[in-house]
């Protein structure tokens, strides 16, 4: 039986078997063509796509992140924030090519410049070394070769800013985004030259707070300006001005050799860090985490549209910093300050500075100097003209923190140091009397007290009192006699002329003086003029070579004990000097950083100053310092005490030590130092104020109110004392 | 009577063939050379896969991997499973095969899940399941079947039935839309009257109505109107025209296919060095484009590699087609063969920038459970096919091959 016709196998039909060759011929075609395709491409042509290929690029663009804020002690008053402004950046990659190889040759050029800079500096350098070594005088040509070198070194050659190139697109471009954004084409221009050529990839800003509808209007016309984005950046604000001013620091971006320094760890180019003040300090808490996008673009610089953003992510906004700066306080003391170097006007006073601290812990309550400047300049770019007024003599160096950076002679305020050193030392008896009759002769000189008084029969308590000069001469002059410079060495015991270690960068040394550093000194300005064939002493002398024209002697220890002649110390100096007796021995650090926070306040650490060093004090010694820094305050008769009489009506016990140093040329210098002893609160407060005459005038008056905006005295009056000390 | 018993050798004559070295209850009736081909080709799939997806799924990086292996063990299993079935029977099922094409592929416009603006999967549990591929092999055992039956009545009307039968499922596949499965539903039709010894002239019909359709829907219907092809697929399918123009979607795409295998030069650039897959500047990297991250990665001597097992599949099944035991088995494993054909001519063209960008995956190569279930059991049917005619020939006495 036949199997059914589906069963059955069919025979290879002749028609069958050629349309199955015709198939297969097909395939064989089709799988031909695409071998020969990929032949083609793979090995024929190959390198080009490989070339391709490697145009294809990832770009990482970094997402900003916002720095954290800085807010005083209480946590409330919010000193520094960040807030975002629309700026208008230019890619450089997008500009035209005569642009970019003219920032490109103008970066060639100060590059070269700042090479032959640093070759004639090193080249000076050597030629200092070498007669150092070999001790011969210079010959005529080698010193002129030194005085070029010098001037070389010293300042590298401007290069001058190219022209405007003839490509018309770069004029049009700019001359369009100028008159949006209200800048002339040159500026930008200039902007883009000097930014692109410090840094080839970074955008430029060129310029910040741009109004919304220049904002706006560029958003739109992406097409119309190509290469230029409106973007918003995030800019540090200063919500209350100049207060404070002096302690924040500014921002910049991340030099190259910050880039490789092991703080700056991790930070990619391009990341504005902190410079100066807490923002450089605290730099890695405030910076936060930036966040990243992966932006891929072809060979052609087009995003890729297909691609996914793998490893996008947030940024972290900075940690919080709070400070020890106590908002009020602050506020009152640049207010204070400011009244006193008003109330010297008529001397000419322009400047003063002002610390107040915890003498327990060294926090800072406030810590500034006058003038100040608003803060909220250098959060733009800034001109080179305002840079220059800010730092310039005729408005008063706004920008310099007297408060740390400005070292003057000291006056009285230094005699509690004298006082120390002296009954330490058993150079003067606890109780030892000696006689003021208002001189004090050493060899042909005569020192008088101020307004040529005298106090009689006084002991160490009634000299500090009334501030008698001839009592700390005699200190001096015993001092002196005893072996191993005794007063400078308790000077710096108790922190005067080193730097304190408060932690704002820009902190100055000083300097106590002592016979170590004169003689050397002088050892120079002998070799100094007799090498130039000047007299020894003589006017000629004293530009060249300096003023050290004497060997250290006993008038200079006699100088430094009541505060005056060489001596270099800060208000902050001052400040840590006076806690240091104040606390019992303990070198305190002054600081401002207080705590690290989560930007809702919550802790995440807490900064640590433990003090520097103890120091030894007897306690018989300290009793008695601070009883005639008491009677100086508190006493009828004492220095300060018609300023400092009924402050919060005797419920407080006032140390304060009035100074008045004397300036050569210029009026005296007032200074201030209190001490106010308080089982929560206690306080140490310095003022100085330039050319504001004796120390009851000005700086005691602003001094007092500081204190009464502490204690929460209602008082507003500046009452100026008419002591002569 | 014991004396009289002779000792008796066992004869054993010369031509008696020796024995065989397994069983033949045990042995695998499956096609050797089709089997090497399919598991070498999914090997090559998973590995590619391995390379260009590693970086996909954050903390997965072998997410696809397993995947697609598991895909491929559960496919072996399935096309073995097949392949011990005799496909014959599938011809009474012809009816309801026919209807469960057409009623899952309009089951996607009912509930099915969005890719791209298109509609082509149903979400099941742990799968999304994508009809128009299954439609594939239905279409095929289904419209097999009718030509069969109406052997006997070969002529124009058959033709035309056949063709109808076709088009209604690749309609609405377009319509998903899905141009490139659509097509493959034509051609593996087209296939299959081929096969089964439709009339030259007939096709030349066919191909001039399919030429003033091509014309009317591209040209004319738009004109007045009428949109057949999406405006995508119609830059799609004319953009490789114009390969410098990159500006748009789908020839920069092509562009960067084109890059990648390129620049994988002769060994290739290794997993590592392929930018233009791990950077994704490649798209669809571990489905439509996977022969472009071969190419990349492994280079020409990756590319022809797996080009070759791709010719030894469409052989194997071609053989298969001169081997089959009845019409019915030469049409599936023709119909099969073609759609393999077209399919890896299409998605390797679309790679190497000598075809538009279709959409077609590439069979067993690239990402995707529903392709891959269904080639094999395309390759199960052709391992029935196979294994059904070396039965009837050694009941014959016929060399298998």
């Amino acid at each position: 039986m036949p199997a059914p016709l589906e069963e059955r196998r069919p025979p290879i039909t002749p028609q069958l078997a050629v349309r199955v060759a015709v198939l297969g011929g097909f395939a064989f075609v089709l799988f031909a063509i695409v071998f020969f395709r990929l032949w083609f491409l793979q090995v024929l042509s190959g390198d080009d796509y490989v070339t391709q290929a490697a145009q294809n690029k990832v770009r990482k663009l970094r997402i900003e992140a916002p720095r954290g804020d800085i807010v005083d002690r209480s946590g409330e008053a919010v000193l520094v924030r960040t807030r975002q402004a629309p700026v208008v950046q230019i890619l450089p990659d997008a500009l035209p090519e005569s642009e970019r190889t003219l920032a490109a040759d103008y970066g060639a050029l100060t590059s070269a410049a700042e090479r032959r800079r640093l070759a004639a500096a090193a080249r000076l350098d050597d030629l200092e070394r070498t007669r150092k070594r070999t001790k011969q005088r210079l010959t005529k040509a080698e010193r002129r070769e030194r005085k070029v070198l010098a001037k070389a070194a010293a300042q590298a050659d401007k290069v001058p800013m190219p022209p405007m190139p003839e490509d018309p697109a770069v004029a049009d471009l700019f001359k369009r985004l100028g008159r949006v954004i209200d800048m002339s084409a040159q500026a930008i221009h200039r902007r883009v030259i000097r930014e692109v050529a410090q840094t080839p990839y970074a955008a430029v800003t060129v310029k910040v707070d741009i109004s919304r509808a220049a904002y706006n209007y560029l958003e739109e016309r992406h097409e119309d300006f190509p290469g230029i984005r409106a973007e918003t950046q995030y800019l540090r604000e200063y919500p209350f001005g100049d207060l404070g001013a002096h302690l924040f620091g500014t921002l910049r971006e991340i030099s190259p050799d910050e880039l490789g320094e092991s703080e700056y760890k991790g930070v990619d180019q391009g990341t504005r860090i902190g410079k100066d003040g807490v923002e450089e300090t605290y730099d890695n808490y405030l910076r936060g985490q930036p966040g990243y996008e992966r932006q891929v673009v072809d060979a052609m610089g087009n995003p890729c549209r297909t691609c996914k953003q793998p490893g996008s992510t947030d940024p972290d906004q900075g940690r919080r910093l709070r400070l020890t700066l106590d908002f009020g306080l602050q506020k009152a003391a640049q207010a204070a300050t400011e009244r006193g170097v008003a109330a010297a006007a008529a001397n000419g006073s322009q400047a003063g500075a002002f610390v107040a601290m915890n003498p327990d812990n060294g926090e800072v309550y406030a810590l500034g100097s006058f003038p100040s400047f608003d803060a909220n300049v250098f959060a733009k770019p800034l001109s080179q003209e305002k840079f220059d007024a800010l730092n310039s003599e005729s408005t008063g160096k706004p920008l310099y923190n007297r408060a740390i950076a400005g070292v003057y002679p000291t006056g009285s305020t230094f005699k509690p140091v004298t006082a120390t050193a002296a009954l330490e030392s058993g150079a003067l008896g606890l109780s030892e009397r000696i006689f003021d009759d208002g001189e004090y002769k050493l060899g042909p000189q005569t020192f008088r007290n101020a307004k040529n008084a005298s106090y009689g029969s006084i002991d160490i308590s009634d000299a500090m009192k009334v501030s008698s000069d001839v009592f700390f001469y005699t200190l001096g002059e015993r001092l002196h006699e005893l072996e191993g410079q005794v007063l400078q060495t308790w000077a710096k015991r108790l922190g005067v002329g080193r730097r304190t270690g408060i932690d704002i960068p820009g902190e100055f040394a000083g300097l106590v003086p002592d016979a170590d550093w004169r003689n050397k000194g002088y050892a120079k300005y002998l070799t100094c003029v007799k090498k130039n064939k000047l007299g020894v002493g003589t006017q000629a002398a004293l530009p060249v070579c300096g003023g050290i024209e004497r060997p250290y002697s006993t008038g200079d220890n006699v100088n430094l004990s009541v505060g005056q002649g060489d001596l270099q110390a800060t208000p902050l100096q001052m400040a840590v000097a006076y806690s240091t007796l104040a606390n019992g021995g303990k070198v305190v650090t002054p600081h401002l950083g207080k705590r690290v926070e989560d930007g809702n306040g919550k802790l995440i650490q807490e900064l640590r100053f433990p003090p520097r060093k103890r120091v030894q004090i007897g306690d018989a010694t300290r009793k008695t310092v601070l009883e005639g820094l008491r009677r100086a305050a508190m006493e009828p008769g004492g220095t300060s005490y018609e300023v400092m009489k009924d402050f919060g009506a005797g419920e407080y016990t006032i140390y304060g030590k009035t100074g008045t140093v004397e300036r050569i040329y210029q009026p005296d210098q007032s200074w201030y130092v209190a001490y106010v002893p308080h089982e929560t609160r206690p306080i140490v407060v310095v003022v100085t104020i330039e050319k504001g005459g004796f120390g009851a005038e000005t700086a005691a008056p602003a001094a007092r109110l500081i204190l009464a905006k502490w204690f929460g005295q209602n008082e507003d009056e500046f009452r100026a004392g008419r002591s002569d000390d | 009577m014991a004396a009289t018993r002779t000792r008796r050798t066992p004869i054993s004559p010369a031509s008696e063939p020796p024995a065989p070295m397994v069983p033949r209850e045990f042995r695998l009736r499956l096609d050797p050379l089709l089997l090497l081909a399919v598991v070498g080709l999914v090997v090559c799939s998973v590995i590619a896969i391995k390379g260009a997806t590693a970086d996909d799924i954050e903390g997965q990086p072998l997410y696809y991997v397993y995947r697609q292996a598991g895909y491929g063990v559960i496919g072996l299993a399935v096309m073995y499973a097949l392949s011990r079935m005799d496909y014959s029977r599938l011809r009474d099922l012809r009816h309801p095969l026919y209807g469960v094409m057409i009623a899952s592929i309009l089951l996607v416009f009912a509930l099915g899940s969005a890719a791209r603006g298109s509609k082509r999967w149903i979400e099941l549990p742990f799968f999304r399941f994508q009809p128009s591929e299954l439609g594939k092999l239905l279409l095929v055992v289904a419209v097999s079947a009718f030509i069969v039956e109406r052997m006997r009545r070969p002529g124009r009307d058959t033709t035309a039935r056949v063709m109808l039968l076709a088009l209604l499922p690749a309609m609405l596949v377009m319509a998903q839309p899905d141009l490139g499965t659509s097509l493959v539903y034509v051609v593996g039709t087209l296939a299959l009257l081929f096969v089964a010894g439709t009339p030259w002239r007939h096709f030349a019909a066919l191909g001039a109505l399919g030429a003033v359709a091509v014309a009317l829907s591209l040209v004319a219907l738009p004109a007045v109107g009428v949109q057949v092809l999406q405006p995508y697929q119609t830059d799609r399918l004319t953009s490789f025209l114009h390969p410098s123009d990159v500006s748009g979607e789908e020839g920069y795409q092509q562009q960067q296919s084109k890059v990648a295998i390129g620049s994988g030069e002769k060994i290739g650039r290794g997993v590592e060095g392929a930018t233009q897959t791990r950077l994704d500047f490649l798209p669809e990297h571990h489905t439509d484009f996977i022969f472009a991250v071969i190419g990349e990665t492994y280079g020409f001597a990756g590319a022809a590699l797996v080009l070759s097992l791709y010719a030894l599949l469409i052989w194997r099944g071609l053989h298969i087609l001169t081997m089959a035991k009845n019409l019915y088995g030469a049409l599936i494993a023709g119909g099969i063969t073609v759609m393999l054909l077209f399919q890896i001519f299409v998605n390797v063209g679309m790679t190497v920038g000598i075809m538009p960008i279709t959409g077609v995956p590439a069979p067993l190569l690239s990402y995707g459970g529903s392709s891959l279930l269904v080639t094999f059991l395309a390759v199960g049917l052709l391992q029935s096919i196979s294994a059904r005619s070396r039965e009837v020939a050694a009941n014959k006495g016929r060399a298998a091959f």
